[in-house]
Protein backbone atom coordinates (compact mmCIF):
# COMPACT_ATOMS: atom_id res chain seq x y z
CA UNK A 1 0.00 0.00 0.00
CA UNK A 2 1.23 3.41 -0.91
CA UNK A 3 1.62 5.76 2.01
CA UNK A 4 -1.00 8.47 2.07
CA UNK A 5 0.32 11.86 1.12
CA UNK A 6 -2.83 13.89 1.06
CA UNK A 7 -4.29 15.77 3.95
CA UNK A 8 -7.20 18.15 3.78
CA UNK A 9 -8.22 20.48 6.57
CA UNK A 10 -11.79 21.69 6.98
CA UNK A 11 -12.29 24.26 9.70
CA UNK A 12 -15.95 24.83 10.48
CA UNK A 13 -17.57 27.28 12.88
CA UNK A 14 -21.33 27.58 13.43
CA UNK A 15 -21.37 30.63 11.21
CA UNK A 16 -19.22 29.57 8.30
CA UNK A 17 -16.67 27.21 6.83
CA UNK A 18 -13.49 29.10 7.48
CA UNK A 19 -10.98 26.87 5.76
CA UNK A 20 -11.16 24.04 3.30
CA UNK A 21 -7.77 23.37 1.79
CA UNK A 22 -5.00 20.87 1.33
CA UNK A 23 -2.31 21.04 3.95
CA UNK A 24 0.92 19.25 4.74
CA UNK A 25 0.40 18.93 8.44
CA UNK A 26 -1.38 20.58 11.31
CA UNK A 27 -1.20 20.90 15.04
CA UNK A 28 -4.08 21.70 17.33
CA UNK A 29 -4.94 21.60 21.03
CA UNK A 30 -6.83 18.58 22.32
CA UNK A 31 -8.61 18.54 25.67
CA UNK A 32 -5.43 17.26 27.31
CA UNK A 33 -2.63 18.68 25.19
CA UNK A 34 -1.31 19.30 21.72
CA UNK A 35 -1.86 16.92 18.87
CA UNK A 36 -0.16 16.81 15.52
CA UNK A 37 -1.57 15.26 12.39
CA UNK A 38 0.35 14.12 9.32
CA UNK A 39 -1.07 12.41 6.23
CA UNK A 40 -2.21 8.86 6.86
CA UNK A 41 -3.51 9.39 10.38
CA UNK A 42 -5.90 6.74 11.68
CA UNK A 43 -9.57 7.72 12.02
CA UNK A 44 -10.31 9.69 15.14
CA UNK A 45 -13.08 11.56 16.88
CA UNK A 46 -11.98 13.76 19.72
CA UNK A 47 -12.60 16.77 21.84
CA UNK A 48 -10.66 19.95 21.22
CA UNK A 49 -9.20 22.23 23.82
CA UNK A 50 -8.54 25.93 23.76
CA UNK A 51 -5.45 27.23 22.05
CA UNK A 52 -3.53 27.52 18.85
CA UNK A 53 -4.18 25.74 15.59
CA UNK A 54 -1.04 25.71 13.46
CA UNK A 55 -1.32 24.70 9.84
CA UNK A 56 1.56 24.00 7.48
CA UNK A 57 0.01 24.83 4.13
CA UNK A 58 0.92 22.97 0.97
CA UNK A 59 2.41 26.21 -0.40
CA UNK A 60 5.05 26.04 2.32
CA UNK A 61 3.75 28.77 4.58
CA UNK A 62 1.98 28.41 7.87
CA UNK A 63 -1.29 29.73 9.25
CA UNK A 64 -2.13 30.23 12.86
CA UNK A 65 -5.57 30.40 14.41
CA UNK A 66 -6.96 30.62 17.88
CA UNK A 67 -9.64 28.00 18.43
CA UNK A 68 -12.05 27.73 21.31
CA UNK A 69 -13.01 24.14 22.02
CA UNK A 70 -15.12 21.88 19.87
CA UNK A 71 -14.54 18.58 18.12
CA UNK A 72 -12.20 17.00 15.65
CA UNK A 73 -13.04 14.26 13.24
CA UNK A 74 -10.40 12.55 11.15
CA UNK A 75 -11.76 10.37 8.42
CA UNK A 76 -9.62 9.21 5.55
CA UNK A 77 -7.54 12.17 4.44
CA UNK A 78 -9.94 14.78 5.75
CA UNK A 79 -9.48 16.47 9.10
CA UNK A 80 -12.56 18.36 10.22
CA UNK A 81 -12.33 20.77 13.11
CA UNK A 82 -15.61 21.97 14.56
CA UNK A 83 -15.19 24.90 16.87
CA UNK A 84 -17.33 27.65 18.32
CA UNK A 85 -14.82 30.31 17.47
CA UNK A 86 -11.76 30.48 15.25
CA UNK A 87 -9.79 33.68 14.94
CA UNK A 88 -6.64 34.17 12.86
CA UNK A 89 -3.84 34.99 15.29
CA UNK A 90 -3.17 38.35 13.61
CA UNK A 91 -6.72 39.44 14.34
CA UNK A 92 -6.62 38.77 18.06
CA UNK A 93 -7.17 41.89 20.07
CA UNK A 94 -4.45 41.64 22.72
CA UNK A 95 -5.80 44.48 24.81
CA UNK A 96 -9.26 42.96 24.78
CA UNK A 97 -7.85 39.58 25.80
CA UNK A 98 -5.96 41.22 28.68
CA UNK A 99 -9.03 43.01 29.96
CA UNK A 100 -11.04 39.78 29.59
CA UNK A 101 -8.45 38.01 31.70
CA UNK A 102 -8.58 40.69 34.35
CA UNK A 103 -12.38 40.53 34.37
CA UNK A 104 -12.34 36.73 34.63
CA UNK A 105 -9.82 36.82 37.47
CA UNK A 106 -11.81 39.43 39.35
CA UNK A 107 -14.92 37.30 39.34
CA UNK A 108 -15.87 35.66 42.62
CA UNK A 109 -17.92 32.56 41.85
CA UNK A 110 -20.23 31.18 44.51
CA UNK A 111 -21.24 27.88 42.95
CA UNK A 112 -19.69 24.84 41.31
CA UNK A 113 -20.80 25.99 37.86
CA UNK A 114 -19.46 29.44 38.53
CA UNK A 115 -16.04 28.07 39.41
CA UNK A 116 -15.94 26.01 36.22
CA UNK A 117 -17.06 28.96 34.15
CA UNK A 118 -14.40 31.13 35.72
CA UNK A 119 -11.68 28.58 35.10
CA UNK A 120 -12.68 28.31 31.47
CA UNK A 121 -12.83 32.07 31.02
CA UNK A 122 -9.42 32.49 32.63
CA UNK A 123 -7.87 29.79 30.49
CA UNK A 124 -9.39 31.17 27.32
CA UNK A 125 -8.17 34.68 28.03
CA UNK A 126 -4.67 33.45 29.00
CA UNK A 127 -4.27 31.35 25.90
CA UNK A 128 -5.55 34.13 23.73
CA UNK A 129 -3.24 36.77 25.10
CA UNK A 130 -0.40 34.22 25.09
CA UNK A 131 -0.69 33.84 21.33
CA UNK A 132 -0.38 37.47 20.61
CA UNK B 1 -65.95 62.77 -11.22
CA UNK B 2 -62.89 64.10 -9.46
CA UNK B 3 -61.19 67.02 -11.02
CA UNK B 4 -58.08 66.46 -13.07
CA UNK B 5 -55.95 68.39 -10.62
CA UNK B 6 -56.81 66.14 -7.68
CA UNK B 7 -56.06 63.08 -9.76
CA UNK B 8 -52.65 64.41 -10.75
CA UNK B 9 -51.83 64.96 -7.11
CA UNK B 10 -52.89 61.47 -6.14
CA UNK B 11 -50.97 59.92 -8.97
CA UNK B 12 -47.87 61.78 -7.91
CA UNK B 13 -48.10 60.57 -4.31
CA UNK B 14 -48.63 56.99 -5.47
CA UNK B 15 -45.57 57.27 -7.68
CA UNK B 16 -43.57 58.37 -4.66
CA UNK B 17 -44.82 55.46 -2.59
CA UNK B 18 -44.01 53.14 -5.43
CA UNK B 19 -40.44 54.40 -5.43
CA UNK B 20 -40.16 53.59 -1.73
CA UNK B 21 -41.65 50.11 -1.97
CA UNK B 22 -39.55 49.32 -5.00
CA UNK B 23 -36.37 50.36 -3.18
CA UNK B 24 -37.35 48.34 -0.13
CA UNK B 25 -37.92 45.36 -2.34
CA UNK B 26 -34.45 45.68 -3.79
CA UNK B 27 -32.87 46.08 -0.35
CA UNK B 28 -34.78 43.07 0.94
CA UNK B 29 -33.59 41.05 -2.04
CA UNK B 30 -29.96 41.94 -1.34
CA UNK B 31 -30.34 41.20 2.38
CA UNK B 32 -32.12 37.96 1.62
CA UNK B 33 -29.20 36.78 -0.51
CA UNK B 34 -26.76 37.56 2.29
CA UNK B 35 -28.90 35.90 4.93
CA UNK B 36 -29.35 32.92 2.68
CA UNK B 37 -25.59 32.58 2.19
CA UNK B 38 -25.08 32.69 5.94
CA UNK B 39 -27.73 30.06 6.49
CA UNK B 40 -26.28 27.71 3.92
CA UNK B 41 -22.76 28.20 5.28
CA UNK B 42 -23.98 27.44 8.76
CA UNK B 43 -25.56 24.24 7.52
CA UNK B 44 -22.07 22.74 7.16
CA UNK B 45 -21.61 22.82 10.94
CA UNK B 46 -24.92 21.10 11.64
CA UNK B 47 -24.16 18.49 9.01
CA UNK B 48 -20.79 17.71 10.57
CA UNK B 49 -22.25 17.51 14.07
CA UNK B 50 -24.81 15.03 12.77
CA UNK B 51 -22.02 13.08 11.16
CA UNK B 52 -20.15 12.78 14.43
CA UNK B 53 -23.37 11.80 16.17
CA UNK B 54 -23.77 9.04 13.60
CA UNK B 55 -20.15 8.00 14.19
CA UNK B 56 -20.82 7.75 17.89
CA UNK B 57 -24.02 5.84 17.29
CA UNK B 58 -22.08 3.36 15.17
CA UNK B 59 -19.77 2.79 18.14
CA UNK B 60 -22.61 1.10 20.03
CA UNK B 61 -22.93 3.92 22.47
CA UNK B 62 -26.09 4.33 24.41
CA UNK B 63 -27.17 7.94 24.22
CA UNK B 64 -27.90 9.24 27.64
CA UNK B 65 -27.54 12.88 28.44
CA UNK B 66 -29.58 15.22 30.62
CA UNK B 67 -30.57 17.25 27.55
CA UNK B 68 -31.96 14.16 25.87
CA UNK B 69 -34.08 13.00 28.75
CA UNK B 70 -37.71 13.87 29.06
CA UNK B 71 -38.17 15.25 32.59
CA UNK B 72 -40.77 13.34 34.63
CA UNK B 73 -43.06 16.34 34.74
CA UNK B 74 -43.27 19.55 32.80
CA UNK B 75 -44.03 22.37 35.14
CA UNK B 76 -41.87 25.23 33.96
CA UNK B 77 -41.94 25.87 30.26
CA UNK B 78 -40.03 28.48 28.31
CA UNK B 79 -41.25 29.81 24.99
CA UNK B 80 -39.05 31.93 22.78
CA UNK B 81 -40.80 33.81 20.00
CA UNK B 82 -38.67 35.14 17.17
CA UNK B 83 -40.20 38.09 15.39
CA UNK B 84 -38.74 40.95 13.40
CA UNK B 85 -37.71 44.36 14.64
CA UNK B 86 -39.17 46.11 11.61
CA UNK B 87 -42.54 46.02 9.98
CA UNK B 88 -43.64 46.15 6.35
CA UNK B 89 -43.11 42.46 5.86
CA UNK B 90 -46.60 41.23 5.17
CA UNK B 91 -47.97 38.45 7.32
CA UNK B 92 -44.57 37.42 8.68
CA UNK B 93 -45.01 38.48 12.30
CA UNK B 94 -48.71 37.69 12.46
CA UNK B 95 -48.00 34.24 11.14
CA UNK B 96 -45.55 33.53 13.96
CA UNK B 97 -47.46 35.20 16.76
CA UNK B 98 -50.70 33.35 16.14
CA UNK B 99 -49.38 29.80 16.74
CA UNK B 100 -47.10 31.09 19.51
CA UNK B 101 -50.03 32.62 21.34
CA UNK B 102 -52.03 29.45 20.90
CA UNK B 103 -49.19 27.47 22.46
CA UNK B 104 -48.94 29.88 25.39
CA UNK B 105 -52.67 29.63 26.03
CA UNK B 106 -52.50 25.86 25.82
CA UNK B 107 -49.72 25.69 28.41
CA UNK B 108 -51.57 28.10 30.66
CA UNK B 109 -54.74 26.05 30.48
CA UNK B 110 -52.68 23.02 31.47
CA UNK B 111 -51.58 24.93 34.54
CA UNK B 112 -47.91 25.25 33.67
CA UNK B 113 -45.64 28.15 34.50
CA UNK B 114 -44.86 29.76 31.20
CA UNK B 115 -41.85 32.00 30.86
CA UNK B 116 -42.35 33.96 27.68
CA UNK B 117 -39.37 35.42 25.88
CA UNK B 118 -39.76 37.53 22.81
CA UNK B 119 -37.18 38.72 20.33
CA UNK B 120 -38.09 41.58 18.00
CA UNK B 121 -39.95 44.82 18.52
CA UNK B 122 -42.98 43.66 16.57
CA UNK B 123 -43.58 40.72 18.86
CA UNK B 124 -42.99 42.88 21.93
CA UNK B 125 -45.61 45.43 20.93
CA UNK B 126 -48.05 42.66 20.06
CA UNK B 127 -47.67 41.05 23.49
CA UNK B 128 -48.04 44.45 25.12
CA UNK B 129 -51.25 45.02 23.21
CA UNK B 130 -52.55 41.61 24.22
CA UNK B 131 -51.61 42.32 27.81
CA UNK B 132 -49.39 39.27 28.15
CA UNK B 133 -46.42 39.73 30.49
CA UNK B 134 -43.02 39.10 28.91
CA UNK B 135 -40.22 37.66 31.01
CA UNK B 136 -37.33 38.56 28.78
CA UNK B 137 -37.09 40.58 25.63
CA UNK B 138 -34.42 40.94 22.99
CA UNK B 139 -34.13 43.48 20.22
CA UNK B 140 -30.50 43.02 19.26
CA UNK B 141 -31.08 40.30 16.65
CA UNK B 142 -31.31 41.85 13.21
CA UNK B 143 -30.82 40.22 9.85
CA UNK B 144 -27.32 39.00 10.76
CA UNK B 145 -27.51 37.16 14.06
CA UNK B 146 -24.00 36.43 15.38
CA UNK B 147 -23.28 33.06 16.91
CA UNK B 148 -21.69 34.56 20.01
CA UNK B 149 -24.86 36.51 20.80
CA UNK B 150 -27.14 33.56 20.20
CA UNK B 151 -24.77 31.32 22.14
CA UNK B 152 -25.33 33.36 25.30
CA UNK B 153 -29.02 32.56 25.17
CA UNK B 154 -28.38 28.94 24.30
CA UNK B 155 -25.95 28.45 27.19
CA UNK B 156 -28.47 29.89 29.59
CA UNK B 157 -31.17 27.51 28.38
CA UNK B 158 -28.81 24.56 28.68
CA UNK B 159 -27.87 25.56 32.23
CA UNK B 160 -31.52 26.14 33.18
CA UNK B 161 -32.60 22.85 31.72
CA UNK B 162 -29.88 20.83 33.40
CA UNK B 163 -30.51 22.55 36.73
CA UNK B 164 -34.20 21.75 36.35
CA UNK B 165 -35.38 25.35 36.25
CA UNK B 166 -37.13 24.71 32.95
CA UNK B 167 -38.39 21.39 31.70
CA UNK B 168 -39.13 22.36 28.15
CA UNK B 169 -38.12 24.98 25.60
CA UNK B 170 -40.25 25.83 22.61
CA UNK B 171 -39.17 28.21 19.89
CA UNK B 172 -41.73 29.85 17.61
CA UNK B 173 -40.19 31.00 14.36
CA UNK B 174 -40.57 30.99 10.62
CA UNK B 175 -39.04 27.78 9.38
CA UNK B 176 -37.23 27.97 6.08
CA UNK B 177 -38.29 25.13 3.81
CA UNK B 178 -37.25 26.58 0.48
CA UNK B 179 -36.86 30.02 -1.07
CA UNK B 180 -40.55 30.08 -1.93
CA UNK B 181 -41.84 28.24 1.09
CA UNK B 182 -41.68 29.15 4.76
CA UNK B 183 -43.99 28.00 7.47
CA UNK B 184 -44.43 29.33 11.00
CA UNK B 185 -43.62 26.56 13.44
CA UNK B 186 -43.42 26.07 17.15
CA UNK B 187 -40.59 23.64 17.69
CA UNK B 188 -39.61 21.93 20.90
CA UNK B 189 -35.84 22.21 21.16
CA UNK B 190 -35.40 20.94 24.71
CA UNK B 191 -35.45 18.14 25.56
CA UNK B 192 -33.82 17.12 22.29
CA UNK B 193 -36.11 14.47 20.90
CA UNK B 194 -34.06 12.84 18.22
CA UNK B 195 -30.38 13.69 18.20
CA UNK B 196 -29.60 12.23 14.83
CA UNK B 197 -32.69 13.80 13.29
CA UNK B 198 -33.10 16.80 11.01
CA UNK B 199 -31.47 15.04 8.10
CA UNK B 200 -27.86 14.59 7.10
CA UNK B 201 -27.09 11.70 9.42
CA UNK B 202 -28.20 8.88 7.15
CA UNK B 203 -25.75 9.65 4.38
CA UNK B 204 -22.82 8.68 6.57
CA UNK B 205 -24.29 5.40 7.69
CA UNK B 206 -23.83 3.73 4.33
CA UNK B 207 -20.72 1.73 3.65
CA UNK B 208 -18.59 0.04 6.21
CA UNK B 209 -18.37 1.70 9.59
CA UNK B 210 -15.01 3.28 10.22
CA UNK B 211 -13.25 2.15 13.33
CA UNK B 212 -12.65 5.42 15.11
CA UNK B 213 -10.33 6.15 17.90
CA UNK B 214 -12.20 8.20 20.49
CA UNK B 215 -10.36 10.77 22.55
CA UNK B 216 -10.99 10.91 25.47
CA UNK B 217 -13.90 8.43 25.19
CA UNK B 218 -17.15 8.20 23.30
CA UNK B 219 -19.14 9.03 26.45
CA UNK B 220 -17.16 12.14 27.19
CA UNK B 221 -17.36 13.33 23.62
CA UNK B 222 -21.10 12.87 23.73
CA UNK B 223 -21.27 14.95 26.87
CA UNK B 224 -19.92 17.90 24.93
CA UNK B 225 -21.54 17.05 21.66
CA UNK B 226 -25.15 17.16 22.82
CA UNK B 227 -25.03 20.79 23.95
CA UNK B 228 -23.16 21.65 20.74
CA UNK B 229 -25.89 19.99 18.68
CA UNK B 230 -28.53 21.92 20.58
CA UNK B 231 -26.68 25.18 20.08
CA UNK B 232 -26.33 24.55 16.37
CA UNK B 233 -30.05 23.89 16.12
CA UNK B 234 -30.88 26.90 18.21
CA UNK B 235 -28.68 29.07 16.02
CA UNK B 236 -30.41 27.70 12.94
CA UNK B 237 -33.78 28.97 14.16
CA UNK B 238 -32.33 32.48 14.28
CA UNK B 239 -30.84 32.17 10.81
CA UNK B 240 -34.09 30.80 9.43
CA UNK B 241 -35.98 33.64 11.03
CA UNK B 242 -33.62 36.18 9.46
CA UNK B 243 -34.02 34.63 6.03
CA UNK B 244 -37.78 34.35 6.43
CA UNK B 245 -38.12 37.99 7.38
CA UNK B 246 -36.30 39.16 4.28
CA UNK B 247 -38.30 36.88 2.01
CA UNK B 248 -41.55 38.06 3.55
CA UNK B 249 -40.53 41.68 3.11
CA UNK B 250 -39.43 41.04 -0.45
CA UNK B 251 -42.76 39.46 -1.35
CA UNK B 252 -44.80 42.11 0.46
CA UNK B 253 -42.93 44.96 -1.20
CA UNK B 254 -43.16 43.32 -4.58
CA UNK B 255 -46.93 43.10 -4.39
CA UNK B 256 -47.09 46.64 -3.02
CA UNK B 257 -45.11 47.86 -6.03
CA UNK B 258 -47.41 45.95 -8.36
CA UNK B 259 -50.46 47.40 -6.68
CA UNK B 260 -49.01 50.88 -7.01
CA UNK B 261 -48.43 50.25 -10.71
CA UNK B 262 -52.01 49.20 -11.13
CA UNK B 263 -53.30 52.24 -9.27
CA UNK B 264 -51.16 54.55 -11.36
CA UNK B 265 -52.63 52.97 -14.48
CA UNK B 266 -56.19 53.33 -13.23
CA UNK B 267 -55.72 56.88 -12.09
CA UNK B 268 -54.03 57.82 -15.35
CA UNK B 269 -57.02 56.51 -17.23
CA UNK B 270 -59.41 58.37 -14.97
CA UNK B 271 -57.32 61.51 -15.30
CA UNK B 272 -57.38 61.33 -19.09
CA UNK B 273 -61.11 60.92 -19.04
CA UNK B 274 -61.52 63.84 -16.64
CA UNK B 275 -59.29 65.99 -18.81
CA UNK B 276 -61.27 65.03 -21.89
CA UNK B 277 -64.54 65.90 -20.16
CA UNK B 278 -63.12 69.23 -19.11
CA UNK B 279 -62.02 70.04 -22.65
CA UNK B 280 -65.35 68.98 -24.05
CA UNK B 281 -67.27 71.06 -21.60
CA UNK B 282 -65.03 74.07 -22.26
CA UNK B 283 -65.57 73.67 -26.00
CA UNK B 284 -69.29 73.36 -25.47
CA UNK B 285 -69.22 76.54 -23.44
CA UNK B 286 -67.30 78.44 -26.14
CA UNK B 287 -69.58 77.16 -28.87
CA UNK B 288 -72.61 77.94 -26.72
CA UNK B 289 -71.28 81.45 -26.07
CA UNK B 290 -70.58 82.05 -29.76
CA UNK B 291 -74.03 80.80 -30.70
CA UNK B 292 -75.62 83.15 -28.17
CA UNK B 293 -73.84 86.18 -29.71
CA UNK B 294 -75.14 85.58 -33.18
Amino acid sequence: MIAATELRLVLVTPETTLLDERVRSLRFPMFDGQMGVLPGRAPLVGRLGIGELKVATSAGGSDRYFIDGGFVQIKGSVVTLLTDRAIPVDEIDAAQAKSDLAAALAEVPTSEEGINAKERAVERARRMSGLR
Amino acid sequence: MASARVLVKRRKSIRNIRKITRTMELIATARFKKAMDRASEAAAYTRKINEIVADLAAADLKFSHPLLQQPPEEQNVAILVLTSNRGLCGGYNGGILRPALRRVRQFESEGKNVSLEVSGKRGLSFMKFEGIPIDRSYTQFEDKPAFDEVNELASRYVADFIAGRIQRLDVAYQEFLGSSKQAPTVQTLLPIGDLAGSGGADETSNGAAIDYEFLPSAEEILEELVPAAFKARFFKTFLDAAVGEQIARMVAMKSATENADEMIRDISMEYNRARQTQITSELAEIIGGAAALE
